[in-house]
């Protein structure tokens, strides 16, 4: 196995903010080195900056700026590069529960991803106005600019048979998770063919419920990996994936540049 | 006070289902883990911050 020689990726589960998929040809630097991308060379946009004009709410500024900064905005990477900013603004007055919904943005592009994420309870005769400059920066400065959420991944496990299961045995559970390569396909009790890549949620996480009175091992397959993305709606997963990875071909074509003679 | 905007653990927006959390599991007499299983708030570092937040905003209000 070797990185070079081109990578296959087979998704096992994607939509819009989250997917679990399965890369095989790495080596286990690369994939920690495309995780770690994700989270902190992709830049999101986060509120940076507040110009507070009045809060009489019961939380005091930098609290309302801690709210704001985690709140996740829309960032189309195409259109703007890091340290370029956007203008926020808020205007809620109580009683009333001032929501992401109620940002207005200077920038349509960029506009909170959720519009029911509560920023601050208001009640009677309180208001909250303000100004807020959000900013395109990476997770490496600040968690609030991380656009994936719980981005990790695993050894890709294969199950083997090995017989029947010894009657007077142990009888504990035999726990996998995440994703699991099929290779007892003539043992599981769903249908199934030798190679299939399986949600271990499928089957309650517990290989006995899958290969009942059967002793299956689980292998790891070299140089496969499963992945496990989510966004916290910045952008898509696609789009997180493929920044992470385009950020550390750079690297590397930078490197080389560096060292070259 | 108010409810943490993210999961102190993993970062997800867990903030947005409060509202209903509240509304069915502490107000109404649903089971909490179910409501939860619901939203689709799977991990349990996203639910303990459901689950262990009580609402201080009514508290405070008057001590303006």
């Amino acid at each position: 196995m070797s990185a070079g020689d081109g990578f296959e990726v087979e998704f096992v589960d994607r939509s819009e903010r989250s997917a679990r998929f399965v890369v095989r040809g790495l080596t286990p630097a690369l994939a920690n080195g495309i995780r770690r991308a994700m989270i902190a060379d992709v830049p999101t946009f986060s509120v940076d900056h507040l110009r507070v004009v009045e809060n009489s709410s019961v939380m005091f500024d930098e609290m309302i700026g801690l709210r704001l900064g985690l709140v996740p905005l829309t960032t189309p990477l195409d259109d703007f590069e890091v340290g370029d900013t956007v203008t926020l603004a808020l205007d809620v007055s109580g009683p009333a529960t001032a929501t992401s919904g109620d940002i207005e943005t200077s920038d349509g592009m960029v506009r909170p991803a959720d519009d029911d994420v509560p920023i601050i309870e208001l009640k009677e005769n309180q208001r909250l106005e303000l100004e807020a400059e959000a900013v395109l920066e990476s997770g490496k400065g600040h968690a609030k600019q991380q656009g994936g959420v719980a981005v990790g991944y695993r050894h890709l496990q294969r199950t083997e048979l090995v017989g029947d299961a010894d009657e007077f045995g142990d009888d504990g559970p035999q726990i996998v998770r995440g994703v699991v390569e099929e290779g007892a396909a003539d043992a599981a009790v769903a249908d199934a063919t030798d190679g299939d890549l399986v949600l271990a949620d499928a089957f309650g996480n517990d290989l006995r419920e899958r290969y009942p009175d059967k002793e299956v091992r689980v292998e790891d397959v070299p140089g496969a990996f499963a992945f496990h993305v989510e966004s916290d709606g910045s952008f898509s997963v696609e789009e997180l994936v493929l920044r992470a990875a385009e950020s550390v071909g750079s690297r590397a074509v930078e490197l080389r540049d560096a060292v070259a003679v | 006070m108010m409810v943490p905007v993210r999961c102190f653990t993993c970062g997800s927006v867990v903030s947005r289902h409060w509202g209903e959390f509240q509304e069915r599991a502490r107000e109404g007499d649903e089971d909490p883990s179910e409501v939860l299983d619901d939203l689709g708030v799977e991990r349990h570092c996203c639910r303990r911050m459901l689950v262990s937040h009580r609402d201080l905003v009514d508290v405070v209000a008057p001590y303006q």
